[in-house]
């Protein structure tokens, strides 16, 4: 009997797990939902800003600042990490800290100085276990970033640019491409690389070529507003695509989840019931075995 | 007479989209009227009320920050931040104008702040006690 209450008893304790990850995957399916709602509406202001510049750029200003210019030394980084508050999603932490390790190896060797600034517990605690310790941790950007809690940050990241305190700031995070596809990227914000209207420009310049705009004040002073904007655009949309990606990557961790302990759960109900079958039939065999033996 | 189309959106998200007949709006120096065939514009914003009319009804906003852009018969209006007047409460706003303005200004960074606070919290109040006088 030993065998097959052992095997049953596994079977209990896998079908109790199976609904902890069912659970879990129905909790980040409803979240992941929200928020990608949270991204596409976020990505409204995102266009907008993107055609403002563009309609600056065809007034026929030139489209220069400081937060575009690239340094010429660069001594000072950010290192800006955006994990998960929690584990229990896949490779998702892992690729983000895997290839942040990389870079930070990387500036280590290079720059002067560099500052470490990581959101999430487990980044944390994996830097913790390297024994490195983050210049700031956050661990309030749960999987609902709001654009007031970003900007905080995005103002004292522009503030230290622009006083020369820092040189360039990289953001690791998960960049959501499509609903099969999420990887961890590396990419400079600051100075940004472009206010993202270049590479559309040859397409669209008709229709809004023959628009004059009247500026108020000035061409120029909206150029002053819109670049830091869209700076802070942009490490919205870096806060809000690792919030997407972290709910995809658990969802799709605990699915797996399930369905290998679904499987486990067939496996061991079949050892469960031969180990039964045998015993019974051992059982059999012994009392035919004793009426036989009682008969002679 | 036409109608425009009025969109207000935030960084988080498309707060409106309606057809429009008038649009009040607060510029960096002041409010700025948009009725239809208004030339294309795009103009920086301040802090104060956003009033959007169409028909008998009025839409009230504080916003602050960010920019109008009107091409066409199309008002965008990307505001960095944008409360619906009913949502702001006076007497709250006043206590915070109060803690803003005894806060302590060493550097004239740190003043520039504050007043910067202070008048964003004067804004504040006023939308609030315009749209308490309209209801």
């Amino acid at each position: 009997m030993a065998k097959a209450r052992a095997l049953d008893r596994r079977r209990r304790s896998i079908r109790n797990i199976r609904k902890i990850t069912r659970t879990m995957e129905l909790i980040s399916t409803a979240r992941f939902k929200r928020a990608m709602d949270r991204a596409t509406a976020a990505s409204a202001y995102t266009d907008r800003i993107i055609k403002v510049v563009r309609d600056l750029a065809q007034s026929g200003l030139e489209v220069s600042h400081p937060l575009l210019a690239p340094r010429e030394h660069v001594r000072r980084g950010v290192l800006l990490i955006l994990s998960a508050n929690r584990g229990m999603c896949g490779g998702y932490n892992g690729n983000v800290l895997r290839l942040a390790h990389r870079r930070l190896a990387e500036w280590k060797t290079q720059l002067e100085e560099v500052r470490l600034d990581v959101s999430g517990k487990r980044g944390i605690s994996a830097f913790r276990f390297r024994k490195i310790a983050p210049d700031e941790r956050f661990t309030h950007f749960e999987d609902r970033p709001s654009f007031g809690e970003v900007e905080l940050l995005a103002n004292r990241y522009l503030d230290w640019f622009e006083t020369g305190r820092i040189d360039q700031l990289d953001v690791v995070y998960t960049k959501f491409e499509s609903l099969s596809r999420q990887t961890a990227v590396k990419e400079t914000l600051l100075p940004l690389a472009g206010l993202g209207a270049a590479d559309e420009e040859n397409g669209n310049n008709r229709s809004a070529a023959e628009v004059q705009y009247d500026f108020l004040p000035s061409a120029r002073a909206i150029l002053d507003e819109v670049v830091p904007t869209s700076f802070k655009v942009k490490l919205l949309k870096c806060f809000l695509d690792a919030a997407v990606s972290e709910q995809i990557a658990r969802m799709m961790a605990m699915k797996a989840a399930t369905e290998n302990a679904d499987q486990m759960i067939s496996h061991l109900s079949m050892a469960y019931n031969r180990a039964r079958q045998g015993q019974i039939t051992s059982e059999l065999l012994e009392v035919i075995g004793g009426a036989e033996a009682l008969n002679e | 007479m036409s109608e425009m189309r009025c969109i207000v959106v935030t960084p988080e998200e498309t707060l409106r989209d309606t057809p429009a007949e008038f649009v009040a709006l607060p510029l960096y120096d002041g409010e700025i009227g948009v009725a239809p065939g208004h030339g294309p514009m795009i103009g920086r914003l301040g802090a104060g009320e956003l009033r959007i009319t169409a028909g008998d009804r009025v839409w009230r906003y504080y916003v602050e920050g960010g920019f109008v852009e009107v091409l066409g018969d199309v008002v965008s209006v990307l505001a960095g931040q944008a409360v619906p007047a009913e949502a702001l409460d006076e007497a709250v706003v006043l206590e915070e104008l109060d803690t803003a303005r005894s806060r302590k200004a060493t550097t004239p960074d740190l003043m520039a702040q504050r007043d910067r606070a202070v008048a964003q919290y004067r804004a504040q109040a006023r939308v609030a006690r315009r749209a308490r006088a309209e209801a």
